[in-house]
């Protein structure tokens, strides 16, 4: 379904074939089976079951955007519920209705529309503020922001009656309908959002959520817009939630605030993607089939069958949690993955026989430079610090540089460990802010700017140890960078042609277009490396930063990567290397700078920088063994 | 290939076929056994002895009113017993299906939806507080079933214009101390209290209680110096009391529906060393000795509260009532709860015994809007909300015992003790 | 004034057993980098346990804590063993919906064990208090604060001298280095978690007499004592102290100067505020993130 899976199907086996036949048809079954069930059967039961595994997957579908393709885990996802729910609640009571608690009101549905609205609305306010935390703290975020929304709603008690909750018109159609509008229009709802999950994963936008929950940073160092792919990702995840939270509180026809905004149901929801495929476009629909089901047979059949008692709320607690238990540790990629992975393997057996191979030299091809040469150079050194500090409690890991990258140079940074150079290049292409000091790139300052900003006027990086985004293939990889950002790229395909051809060109330039169609996260170290260049290549940057491009990679690597290095450079673009290969850099650059203790003691050509009494002084007298350790390893 | 893929898909959907004519196949199978269970609801059969008349409910059986629904079910299960004894219901037998809806709104509504959709029962009864009767009563209110429920006075019951839905006890919840402010307001000069402190949980039943006293008190010229609402979770009352204890209020009325919210206020107040001349809590002394076993029976001196129900009430049928309840479970006395439960019960039967039928759900909540019915709580009768149109009885502990101070009619005690003695330390 | 002085007192004497129930879980952050959501389930199980030997025996509750606290070291070693153990080093998310699946199984087993009810343990002190002038303070908490201070003293002094100690300051520091120097961190790890349950242990027991319990009650405490580490800083000890000081007299100002209804919200609106404001907290360190990667 994904560009993920296509890639792969060219190489899936005939049973992997069979298999995502077969599972494309269970999920057309399933839901030809929920549209025509109402027809064959008037179990009213079994139709309760479908609408309230209906919402579930709606839930679920939500929850598998913002968590699932963005990484970013949300537990307070029933606030978007919860707000719905009001919001179409008092739209029908006060606004359109006799504006008295409880005494009927307009129709409800006529106000879903504006629930998804308004949930929409209050995801893109919160999602920017919430979204600056990441790992725990986000998590603790959505729990603390779920129970205040919960509480200003219990307290404000003017407009949503507080604990003594809201009741809803009942429905005015005809008894033999029973809840029939319900189940079609949450049916709908779950189609909308199973849609919207599909229609992003294949654009730029989902790529780019994907590249945000495989590394965040990283992608922002390529050119992604990260607040703004994240705040889409957390409205996108909220408006049918929101919908459905109004068409809920009509099927309830009474909501409180500590139900609708519930922490448990939450969980319940995290448990049901987890269940069925965390980032899969079906995932949370299967998951949330399973698992409300057996809520409901649970807690309704088994005192039937097995006698009163046997299932209490203490049994239940116990079983969920066990679930969760058992998910998160036997089952910790869900249902479809783990299938998936089950027929694909013996094609993953083959990959890896192909990453063991040899690296292969390919004839260098020169790259069409578009966008670079129509850049006005304006006067004056290309990259420019200025006083830059940057201290992290006692430690100053950057202490007052001034350094000046001049256009058309390869331009080293070198000094012993710790002496701030990953931390200047942190600095430099925006991961961090300097607490001090100014950046200069291209003749305008950009130490205020967004890392991504940084990415689309022209600087690239590469980081010492490779940061690929390890679930996507090669060819994604290199497809995600973003030279601008525009709305309408966003609804563009993930990989479209002419990107793809041009992504070709680049990994046949490393040399690495045999592996175009595999998991990054399976490549050797140093063919990483390779990946990560071309990526990069894809920003078409001005200026280049490789942090220890040699290091960790075999000679004839090195070799190789000196070459391509010379070539781009002879095409234009300048380079910054942070590398402790020391004939490399001796061989390579110019001019040099020194950097110890987070000061930059000593710039000039290699010849200068070696006959320097302070730079040896800084080598030997720390630890100039370890450096050559280091250089290896 | 993709001609499989359709091929494939239908393969669910007959297994849906064939699993929804099976289950068609269950009903008629049950048809056969016992008549035509869907011809029941039509009015056509039903006839056949011995096919019990099945009654549904869902109760808190567990979670935060546990307590309650455990003695509502109790109240069930004696009627029904004593109805089969005495021939049943329209000469067939009654048969309960009780749920447990685990304290949970959710809950509630998933068991009444299964009550009516796929156990398919003839008839319904309410569950415990207003917190669950709301939500369930619109499931039985859609379904148009008539709907009896034992306890559950809010006002948000009865402002929906609801017509099936009728409460089993003498009054709402803003009536609930009626007799306790007439009483307050109706004391000579010099007795009378000046001042008086509020606290209710934040829930549909407890706000409004407090909020009716503050209403009729303030009426009659008494101070509100302290008016709170804590939520329902609340345990730690230190602060609340500590406040309450600076304002040195004359009364002190709390409003809520559980054991523990008065026990832990009563606590606090003690620790912090302040006693009211009247207090009065909603519902908490209620529970007899739990009540008394928990603050310490000394401690329950001169505390009122409202009831619909005492053991010793020369109400019709109420010593019938007691010798069943007390033969059932091990000669204990019946909270008030279970006599709720049983009074409900009583109503469902007259107005179906009235009817004739249990096939016309209209005839019947018809006939409850028309008529008053005798239960072991007194007579009891309905506006068209289904509000209940009768007063509650105002209890007091005295000496250890729960006595009826007013109405004088009813009452098991002609003193009031006044003012509240103070706390005693343990 | 006396009010303040009151309302301020109330607080205090809270925080201080809010500093000990905090202690543990800020401690297994440090160290582990895992939230355990259970350990509000796990002082309830511990007062719990308390409730259940002292109406059996009439051990007194704040005696519970020599019974509670190795107790609870057991079951904390078996639950790490059990389940943590296996994700460390998974994403954080993993951590807090593997814990929070465990604060499910506690609430139900509990539920099983001693029914769904308020419980509350009332030794003869429970309801008395000392005055001073119009101030009073309620025995059952000062006795509860006296003991949690002593409980956090020991526990300060087992990280401070202990082998266990130092070496679980060494891998809160810098795990891999630690290695490096000898000490294997899931040996560590499964200690800590321990150690960390040991001090809820120890908590529940002094938490049986202060306040009435019933399983569900874990939702109330986790609230708090995730606000109190955040406020501290994440993995400090000494911030879990000043942390749950300050939250103990926040809720009862609240409590008493704004209204009942709102002192739910503060350990919430604390995190909320903390985390976006200075997400350190008061005395959490800001690390030097690039090194490590």
């Amino acid at each position: 379904m994904s560009e993920a899976v296509q890639h792969r199907s060219a190489g899936a086996t005939a049973l992997g074939l069979v298999a995502r036949h077969a599972a494309k048809a269970g999920v057309i079954g399933l839901l030809l089976t929920i549209l025509v069930f109402p027809l064959i059967s008037d179990n009213r039961y079994y139709q309760t079951i479908i609408i309230l595994s209906l919402l579930l997957a709606v839930m679920a579908s939500g929850w598998n955007i913002i968590s699932g393709f963005a990484g970013y885990v949300s537990l307070g996802q029933t606030v978007f519920l919860g707000i719905g729910a009001y919001t179409t609640a008092i739209l029908s009571l006060r606004v359109f209705g006799p504006d008295e608690f409880g005494q009927g009101g307009a129709n409800p549905f006529y106000f879903v529309p504006l629930s998804a609205l308004v949930a929409g609305l209050f995801a893109a306010a919160v999602g920017p503020i919430l979204m600056r935390t990441r790992g725990h703290s986000f998590v603790i975020l959505t729990i603390a922001f779920l129970f205040v929304m919960q509480l200003i709603v219990l307290n404000w008690t003017e407009l949503t009656y507080g604990n003594r909750g809201l009741s809803l018109p009942l429905p005015t159609w005809p008894r033999e309908w029973a809840n029939l509008p319900f189940y079609y229009v949450f049916f709908g709802l779950m189609l909308l959002s199973v849609a919207m999950s599909w229609w992003i994963r294949r654009t730029k936008f989902g790529m780019g959520l994907i590249a945000i929950r495989e590394d965040e940073d990283k992608a922002a160092s390529v050119g992604v817009n990260t607040p703004i792919y994240k705040t889409l990702a957390f409205v996108a995840s909220a408006i049918w939630i929101g919908a459905a939270g109004g068409v809920y509180a009509y099927y309830l026809s009474f909501i409180d605030p500590r139900n609708q905004f519930d922490i448990v149901y939450s969980v319940f929801v995290v448990l049901a993607v987890l269940l069925g495929g965390r980032g899969t476009i079906w995932g949370p629909v299967i998951g949330a089939f399973i698992l409300e089901p057996v809520n409901q047979i649970t807690n309704n059949d088994f005192n039937r069958w097995f006698g009163e008692g046997v299932w209490d709320a203490n049994v239940r607690l116990i079983f969920f949690g066990a679930l969760l238990l058992l998910v998160v540790l036997v089952l910790p990629r869900g249902i479809i993955p783990s299938l998936r992975e089950i027929f694909t393997r013996r094609r993953e057996s083959k990959t890896a026989a192909e990453v063991g191979a040899r690296f292969e030299r390919t004839p260098m091809r020169v790259v069409e430079r578009g966008a670079q040469e129509a850049r006005a150079a304006p006067a004056g050194p290309l990259l420019e610090i200025r006083g830059v500090s940057k201290r992290f409690g006692g430690i100053t890991a950057v202490d007052d540089v001034s350094l000046a990258v001049e256009r058309g140079t390869i331009t080293a940074l070198i000094g012993p460990n710790g002496s701030g150079k990953t931390t200047l290049f942190n600095l430099i292409d925006g991961t961090m802010e300097p607490d001090r000091g100014e950046v200069w790139f291209e003749g305008r300052r950009v130490d205020k700017l967004a890392p991504y900003r940084r990415a689309h006027l022209g600087i690239g990086r590469t980081f010492q140890i490779t940061r690929l985004f390890r679930e996507m293939t090669v060819l994604e990889n290199v497809v995600a960078p973003l030279r601008s950002f525009s709305w309408r790229r966003l609804g563009a395909d993930a990989v479209s042609g002419p990107e793809a051809e041009r992504a070709h060109g680049l990994l046949e330039f490393v040399g690495m277009h045999r592996f175009a169609h595999h998991r990054a996260g399976a490549l050797s170290f140093g063919q990483g490396k390779l990946v990560e260049l071309a990526q990069i290549l894809m920003l078409d940057p001005a200026l280049i930063m490789l942090d220890e491009p040699a290091g960790g990679i075999n000679p004839t690597l090195i070799g190789y990567m000196e070459e391509m290095v010379r070539e781009l450079n002879r095409q234009g673009t300048t380079f910054l290397i942070v590398e402790h290969n020391m004939p490399l850099v001796l061989g390579l650059c110019s001019p040099v700078c020194v950097l110890a203790r987070g000061q930059a003691i000593c710039e000039g050509t290699p010849g200068q920088v070696q006959a320097d009494p302070a730079v040896l002084d800084a080598y030997l007298g720390e630890d100039f063994v370890l450096e050559e350790r280091a250089g290896v390893s | 290939m993709r001609r499989i893929v359709w091929l494939l898909a239908l393969l669910p959907v007959l297994l849906a076929l064939v699993l929804a004519a099976g289950c068609g196949g269950d009903d008629d199978d049950g048809g056969d056994a016992g008549g035509d269970t869907g011809a029941t609801d039509t009015g056509g059969g039903g006839e056949a002895s011995g096919e019990p008349i099945r009654i549904g409910a869902s109760l808190p059986l567990t979670g935060d009113f546990a307590e309650p629904g455990e003695a509502a079910r109790r109240g069930y299960e004696v009627w029904m017993e004593m109805v089969n004894e005495s021939g049943g219901l329209l000469g067939r037998p009654v048969e309960m299906v009780i749920k447990d809806d685990q304290s949970d709104q959710n809950l509630v509504v998933t068991d009444y939806n299964a009550l009516i959709e796929q156990d398919q029962v003839d008839l319904l009864l309410g569950t415990f507080s207003s917190l669950l009767n709301i939500p369930a009563s619109a499931v039985a209110e859609r379904a148009q079933m008539v709907y009896v429920e034992p306890a559950g006075g809010s006002p948000d019951m009865f402002n929906r214009g609801f017509e099936y839905l009728f409460f089993a006890q003498q009054a709402t919840a803003p009536h609930q101390a009626d007799l306790f402010s007439e009483w307050v307001t109706g004391l000579p000069e010099g007795e009378r209290p000046a001042t008086a402190a509020y606290v209710a949980a934040d829930d549909p039943f407890g706000a409004p209680v407090a909020e009716g006293i503050q209403e009729q008190l303030e009426a009659a010229g008494v101070e509100t110096v302290y008016s709170e609402i804590y939520p329902p979770e609340t345990v730690n009352f230190d602060a609340i009391a500590a406040d309450i204890a600076a304002q040195k209020p004359d009364v002190i009325a709390q409003g809520s529906a559980g054991l523990q919210d008065g026990v832990n206020l009563i606590t606090a107040l003690g620790a912090a060393g302040y006693s009211p001349k009247q207090m009065f809590q909603a519902s908490t002394p209620s529970f007899a000795d739990q009540y008394s076993d928990a603050i310490g029976v000394e401690n329950t001196e001169g505390i009122f509260y409202a009831v619909s129900y005492h053991v010793d009430a020369p109400t019709p049928g109420n010593a019938e009532f007691l010798e069943a309840y007390r033969a059932k479970y091990d000669n204990e006395d019946p909270a008030e709860d279970a006599a709720d439960g049983y009074a409900a019960a009583q109503v469902l039967q007259a107005a179906v015994e009235a009817v004739g039928s249990i096939d016309d759900q209209a005839a019947l909540k018809d006939w409850l809007h028309e008529n008053s019915v005798e239960t072991i709580l007194g007579e009891l009768s309905w506006d068209e909300t289904g509000a209940p149109e009768q007063a509650f009885l105002l209890a007091q502990w005295q000496n250890g015992d729960e006595e009826i101070v007013l109405p004088e009619d009813a009452a098991t005690s002609d003193t009031i003790v006044n003012p509240k003695p103070p706390w005693t330390g343990r | 004034m006396t009010q303040l002085i009151q309302t301020i007192v109330l607080g205090l004497l809270l925080g201080g057993v809010y500093a000990l129930l905090a202690s543990g879980l800020t401690l297994i952050f440090g160290v582990m980098d895992v939230i355990n959501v259970a350990q509000g389930a796990l002082i309830i199980l511990s007062a719990f346990i308390t409730w259940a030997a002292w109406s059996e025996t009439g051990l007194d509750p704040l005696l519970g804590v020599l019974v509670t606290t190795p107790a609870m070291f057991l079951i904390g070693f078996g639950i790490y063993m059990a389940s943590v153990r296996w994700i460390q080093g998974k994403p954080p998310s993993t951590s807090v919906i593997l814990t929070f699946g465990l604060a499910l199984i506690i609430e139900g087993v509990m539920g099983m064990v001693w029914t769904a009810t308020l419980h509350r343990a009332t030794p003869a002190y429970f309801n008395q208090s000392f005055t001073i002038g119009d101030i009073y303070l309620r025995k059952g908490q000062v006795y509860a604060c006296a003991i949690a201070i002593g409980v956090l003293a020991v526990l300060y002094v087992i990280l401070r001298v202990t082998w266990l100690g130092r070496a679980i300051r060494a891998v809160s520091a810098n795990m891999s280095s630690a290695r490096l120097v000898g000490v294997n961190p899931s040996t560590v790890a499964a200690l800590t978690f321990a150690v960390g349950v040991a001090t809820a242990g120890a908590g529940g027991s002094l938490a049986s007499v202060l306040y009435p319990f019933l399983p569900a009650s874990h939702y109330a405490w986790i609230s708090r004592l995730l606000g109190i580490i955040v406020l501290g800083g994440m993995g400090s000890l000494p911030g879990a102290v000043v942390g749950a000081l300050l939250l103990g007299v926040a809720e009862t100002m609240t409590q008493t100067y704004v209204s009942p209804q709102w002192a739910t919200l503060v350990p919430w609106a604390v995190i909320m505020l903390v985390l976006l404001l200075r997400p350190q907290g008061l005395m959490g360190q800001k690390l030097r993130e690039d090194v490590a990667l």
